[in-house]
C-alpha cells in the first residue's frame, strides 16, 4: 500500500511538475499573442487583461511597415548563409571525421564557437566599412558565416562518423575518386543530417541581433532588429512588436519541431554514440 | 589475366610495421587464401593491393604491370568488405550498376549486365529493393554480384563469410567457389577460419606478426608444417609440442622418452617435437624402435560427434591431446593410465625460440 501511495505521490508531483514547465515556456507566448490582439490605445499595459480584440496591429505591421522586407531579409541572408555554410561545412566536417591522428582537432571548431562575438565585431565592421558593405545584406551574411560555419561543421562530424569507412572505400574501388565517393555515395547518406544541420544554422542566422543591429541600415534590416527598433524613444510599441515577434517565431518552432529528432545527435555530435 | 606480385611489400604505421617486407606471387585464377591469427596483417596485405592504404615500401604488380602508386580505381580490382559495404540509399540494381556507371557505360548495357548477374546469383526479385531490407545472405551476395559484374583482374574477399551464420556460411562457401570455377579470376581471400582457407585455396599463405611464415597447398600447409607458428595454427585440436634435446646419434631426448629421428639441419641443440593428436595411437604392442611408448592418465574425454578429443598427461607433467574415433573411446577411461605410441615419421622437429 505504502509503495503504491508513494507511487500515486510521485506521479502527481511528476504531473505538477511537467505542467508547471509547460505554462513557464508557453505562458509567455500566450502573453505575446495577447498583446498583439490589443488594440493600439492600450499598448503598453500588460495588466489589462479583458479587452476587444482586433487585428489592428496585424494589418498594420502586414500592410503598413517595414517588417514584410525586414522578413525578406533575413530569409535571404539565414538562406544564403546555410547553403554557403553547408558547402564549406560538410566537407570540413567530413575530412574532421575521417583522418587518423587528428580527433583533437575537431574540438578546435568549438573554439571559435566559444569566442565571445564582441571580439569580431570590430575588425568585421572595419572591414565591411572598407569595403562598402556596411547596411548589405552580403555583409550581415559575412558576419553570420563567422559563427554559423563552425555549428554547422560540428553538427555534422557526429553524422559522418556513422557512416563506414568501407562505403567509401567501395566506392573508389569501384571506380570514383574520393571526391565523387564523398559527393555520390557519403553526402546523399547523411542527408538527414543535412537537413538537421540547414534547419539549425538557418535558425541561428535568422535569430540573430548582435551583427545584425550593427552592421545593417535601412536597407537591409532584419526581423530582429526590426523588432527592437520598435522600442522608440516615445515607449514601446507593445502591439506591434508583439506581431514582429510571433512573425520571427513561428518558423523557428516549426522548423525545431520538423528536426528535433536529428538535433539532438547533432548537437550532443561527435564522440557521442548512440 | 590476373598475376599479382609483391615485391618485398612493407607497411607500417608509425613506428609498428604491420607488414614487413613480404614477397609473394599470385598466379592467374588462383585462388588463394591469406590465413593468419587477427593483426598478422592479412586484411592490410589486401588493402595495399587495392590501394586503399600507401605502401611504406616494395611494390605491387598486377600482371606485370607496377600498380604501387596507382588509384583504387585505376587497379581494376573488386572487393567484398566483412559488412558488404552496400550503399544505403541505392537499390540493389544501383548497387551492382554503381561500379559500371563509373566506367560511362551506356544505361542500356548496364541494365542488360545487371540483370545477366542478378540471375546469376538469384537476385532478380530483389533488384528494386533498398539493402537494409535484404537478409544477410542476400545482402552478401548482392556484394558479390557487385564485384563480379565489372568482370576485374582479380576479386579480393576481406572475412567476407564472418558476419554469416554457420549454414548460410557453408552454402555461400559454395557459391564462391562454384563462381570462382566458373569465371575463372585470381581470387584473393583474406579469413581467420583455417577449415574455410583449407575448403577453398587453391594455395594458403599464412602470416603472423606481418611476415609471411609459409606458403603452400592446404595439403602441404597441414602435412608439411615449415614452422612452429603453422603447426600450431592449423589443425583443431591443435598439434601437440613437446620440448626436447638432440643428442648425438640423431637422438631426441624428452621428458616421455628418447627416439632417433631424421634431424632436419640447422635445427639446433633444443627442439621441440609436434605430434598432431590423430597420430597419437592407442598402443598396447610391444615397442618398436621407429616410435615411442608413454603411459599416461586420462584427464578429460570430449565427444564431438563422429570424434572423441582425449586429453591425457603424461608422469612428467607433459601433456598430450589425442583425437578418436567415437567407437573407440570407451578405452578412453578418465583416470585410467593407458599406453599410447607416437611413431617417429608422425613427429615434425621445430627448433625451439626462446622469447
Amino acid at each position: 500500500m505504502i509503495i503504491s501511495f508513494e507511487n500515486q505521490l510521485s506521479r502527481f508531483l511528476g504531473t505538477i511538475a511537467i505542467f508547471t514547465a509547460i505554462i513557464v515556456v508557453l505562458f509567455p507566448f500566450f502573453w505575446i499573442f495577447l498583446e498583439s490582439l490589443k488594440p493600439p490605445s492600450l499598448g503598453g499595459r500588460p495588466d489589462v487583461w479583458f479587452f476587444e480584440p482586433t487585428w489592428e496591429n496585424w494589418s498594420e505591421i502586414v500592410l503598413n511597415s517595414g517588417v514584410p522586407l525586414n522578413i525578406l531579409n533575413s530569409f535571404f541572408i539565414a538562406l544564403i548563409t546555410v547553403v554557403i555554410s553547408l558547402i564549406c561545412g560538410a566537407p570540413a566536417a567530413y575530412a574532421f571525421s575521417r583522418f587518423r591522428g587528428f580527433h583533437g582537432a575537431r574540438y578546435s571548431i568549438l573554439a571559435a564557437e566559444m569566442m565571445p562575438p564582441a571580439i569580431l565585431i570590430l575588425p568585421l565592421f572595419l572591414l565591411l566599412y572598407k569595403l562598402e558593405l556596411i547596411d548589405s545584406r552580403i555583409g550581415v551574411i559575412i558576419a553570420h558565416l563567422t559563427f554559423v560555419v563552425p555549428v554547422i561543421t560540428w553538427f555534422l562530424i557526429g553524422f559522418f562518423d556513422e557512416v563506414p569507412k568501407d562505403l567509401e572505400d567501395q566506392a573508389m574501388i569501384d571506380g570514383y575518386t574520393r571526391f565523387q565517393a564523398f559527393y555520390k555515395v557519403i553526402l546523399p547518406i547523411v542527408r538527414p543530417g543535412l537537413g538537421a544541420a540547414a534547419v539549425f544554422g538557418f535558425v541561428l542566422s535568422w535569430n540573430d541581433l548582435f551583427y545584425s543591429l550593427l552592421l545593417t541600415g535601412a536597407e537591409s534590416r532584419t526581423l530582429p532588429v526590426a523588432i527592437a527598433s520598435f522600442w522608440t524613444f516615445r515607449g514601446i510599441e507593445l502591439g506591434k512588436m508583439a506581431v514582429a515577434i510571433l512573425i520571427a517565431v513561428i518558423p523557428v518552432l516549426i522548423l525545431s519541431y520538423s528536426i528535433q529528432k536529428h538535433l539532438i545527435r547533432g548537437i550532443g555530435g561527435s564522440g557521442v554514440k548512440y | 589475366m590476373g598475376q599479382v606480385t609483391f615485391k618485398n611489400l612493407s607497411k607500417s604505421f608509425g613506428p609498428a610495421n604491420i607488414i614487413d617486407g613480404i614477397n609473394l606471387e599470385i598466379r592467374n585464377s588462383e585462388f588463394l587464401v591469406l590465413l593468419g591469427p587477427s593483426g598478422c596483417g592479412k586484411s592490410t596485405t589486401l588493402r595495399l593491393l587495392a590501394g586503399l592504404e600507401t605502401v611504406s615500401s616494395g611494390k605491387i604488380l598486377i600482371d606485370g604491370k607496377d600498380v604501387t602508386e596507382l588509384e583504387p580505381r585505376e587497379r581494376d580490382i573488386a572487393m567484398v568488405f566483412q559488412n558488404y559495404a552496400l550503399y544505403p540509399t541505392m537499390t540493389v540494381a544501383q548497387n551492382i550498376g554503381f561500379g559500371l556507371k563509373a566506367k560511362k557505360t551506356p544505361p542500356k548495357l548496364i541494365k542488360e549486365k545487371v540483370n545477366d548477374i542478378a540471375e546469376l546469383l538469384g537476385l532478380t526479385h530483389l533488384l528494386n529493393r533498398k539493402p537494409n531490407s535484404l537478409s544477410g545472405g542476400q545482402q552478401q551476395r548482392v556484394a558479390i554480384g557487385r564485384a563480379i559484374v565489372r568482370k576485374p583482374k582479380v576479386f579480393l574477399f576481406d572475412e567476407p563469410l564472418s558476419n554469416l551464420d554457420a549454414n548460410l556460411r557453408l552454402e555461400m562457401r559454395a557459391e564462391i567457389m562454384k563462381l570462382h570455377r566458373e569465371l575463372g579470376a585470381t581470387t584473393i581471400f583474406v579469413t581467420h577460419d583455417q577449415e574455410e582457407a583449407m575448403a577453398m585455396a587453391d594455395r594458403i599463405v599464412i602470416m603472423d606478426n606481418g611476415l609471411i611464415e609459409q606458403v603452400g597447398t592446404p595439403t602441404e600447409i597441414y602435412f608439411q608444417p615449415k614452422t612452429r607458428m603453422v603447426a600450431g595454427f592449423i589443425g583443431n585440436p591443435s598439434m601437440n609440442f613437446i620440448e626436447g634435446q638432440i643428442s648425438k646419434n640423431c637422438e631426441i631426448s624428452m621428458a616421455i622418452g628418447r627416439i632417433k629421428v631424421n634431424i632436419p639441419p640447422n635445427s639446433g641443440k633444443d627442439v621441440e617435437v609436434g605430434i598432431r593428436p590423430e597420430k597419437i595411437k592407442l598402443d598396447e604392442r610391444k615397442s618398436k624402435p621407429t616410435e615411442i611408448k608413454v603411459k599416461v592418465l586420462v584427464t578429460n574425454v570430449e565427444l564431438l560427434g563422429p570424434r572423441a578429443v582425449v586429453k591425457m598427461q603424461h608422469e612428467s607433467g607433459q601433456q598430450l591431446t589425442s583425437v578418436v574415433d567415437h567407437n573407440e573411446m570407451d578405452k578412453y577411461r578418465v583416470g585410467t593410465k593407458i599406453s599410447v605410441s607416437l611413431a617417429s615419421q608422425a613427429l615434425h622437429i621445430f627448433p625451439r625460440i626462446r622469447d
